[in-house]
């Protein structure tokens, strides 16, 4: 991880599939990884996750979707657990698996 | 006879000063290399655009009365010989105090702190104003879109305005004299700087 970057989970509910694609876009564009359908993983840095925040916000009705962007550091990440099926390994990079193990 | 500014007199603009001021590279990389900043790839940047053209349009004879605003000119083009520099002023406020005040409105967020960049831009659309109007300003407001448009005021003092002067200056030096400037010594602002892949 570069400094500066931080580490970044999006979770979204957004009703229509258009504006759900677009989000979906915004978050690969911004180089974060797919951990499931609706959630995604990654390192933004702090202007980026600024951008990324008024990109979303232009893009969702406040009142039907929510997206949730939840910054996290390094150790905490490191005490995630887990269980079953939690993410599709073919769609997530090594750089994200390396953080896993 | 009044000598008219035309494209080739040599002025910088304050967006110019405000770079040199965040990094003097800025000015070696846009002004002597010639390489863009592409900073329209940038969301915020094409959403500060839009707030500005929306500004011109909507709500014009609006006055911020809390201000002491009587009266104001929106989007007004102004340049000095003297300081060296050209520049779009966002309103220019005429107060009731019979002063002159610029605003200027930033797509950002408020904070207690004001960014040196933002008092230099202020400072220098200041001097421009007391240059062309001929009417004394002894202060400037901010208003900070991404706050619910929230104010700030910026109160002048000499040492400002002998600090934006001194930038300019120092930005004709870097493109008359065409040198290597030393680079900010702010660590962070290089990791999201447009220059960064070709700055050594």
């Amino acid at each position: 991880m570069k400094a500066g970057d931080k580490l970044v989970w999006v979770i979204y509910d957004i009703t229509e599939n258009t504006k759900r694609t677009k989000v979906a876009k915004a978050c690969k564009n911004k180089g974060l990884y797919r951990v499931q359908k609706s959630a995604f993983l990654g390192t933004l840095n702090k202007n980026q996750l600024d951008e990324f925040k008024v990109m979303c916000e232009d893009i969702i009705s406040p009142d039907k979707d929510s997206v949730y962007i939840f910054p996290m550091c390094e150790d905490d990440f490191k005490k995630v657990k887990l269980l079953g099926q939690a993410f599709d390994r073919k769609l997530v990079t090594d750089e994200v698996k390396a953080l896993f193990i | 006879m009044t000598v008219f500014d035309n494209e080739s007199t040599p002025m910088v603009t304050p967006s110019e000063v405000i770079e040199h001021v965040y990094c003097p590279r800025f000015t070696y990389y846009m002004n002597c290399l010639n390489i863009p900043q592409h900073e329209g790839l940038r969301y915020k940047v094409l959403k500060g655009r839009t707030l500005h053209e929306k500004r011109e349009t909507a709500n014009r004879d609006y006055l911020r009365k809390k201000l002491g605003c009587t009266d104001k000119d929106i989007s007004v083009y102004l340049t000095s010989r003297n300081i060296g520099v050209r520049g779009m002023i966002d309103e220019v406020l005429y107060l009731s105090d019979n002063t002159l005040a610029p605003l200027d409105y930033k797509y950002a967020e408020y904070t207690d702190y004001t960014f040196e960049t933002h008092r230099v831009q202020s400072t220098l659309y200041a001097l421009l104003i007391m240059e062309n109007y001929q009417k004394p300003v002894h202060k400037g407001f901010i208003c900070y879109a991404k706050s619910e448009n929230r104010i700030k005021e910026i109160v002048y003092t000499e040492k400002d305005f002998c600090y934006a002067k001194g930038a300019v200056r120092e930005v004709f030096d870097v493109i008359l004299r065409g040198y290597y400037p030393e680079r900010t010594q702010w660590q962070n602002r290089c990791i999201d700087c447009c220059y960064r892949n070709i700055c050594v």
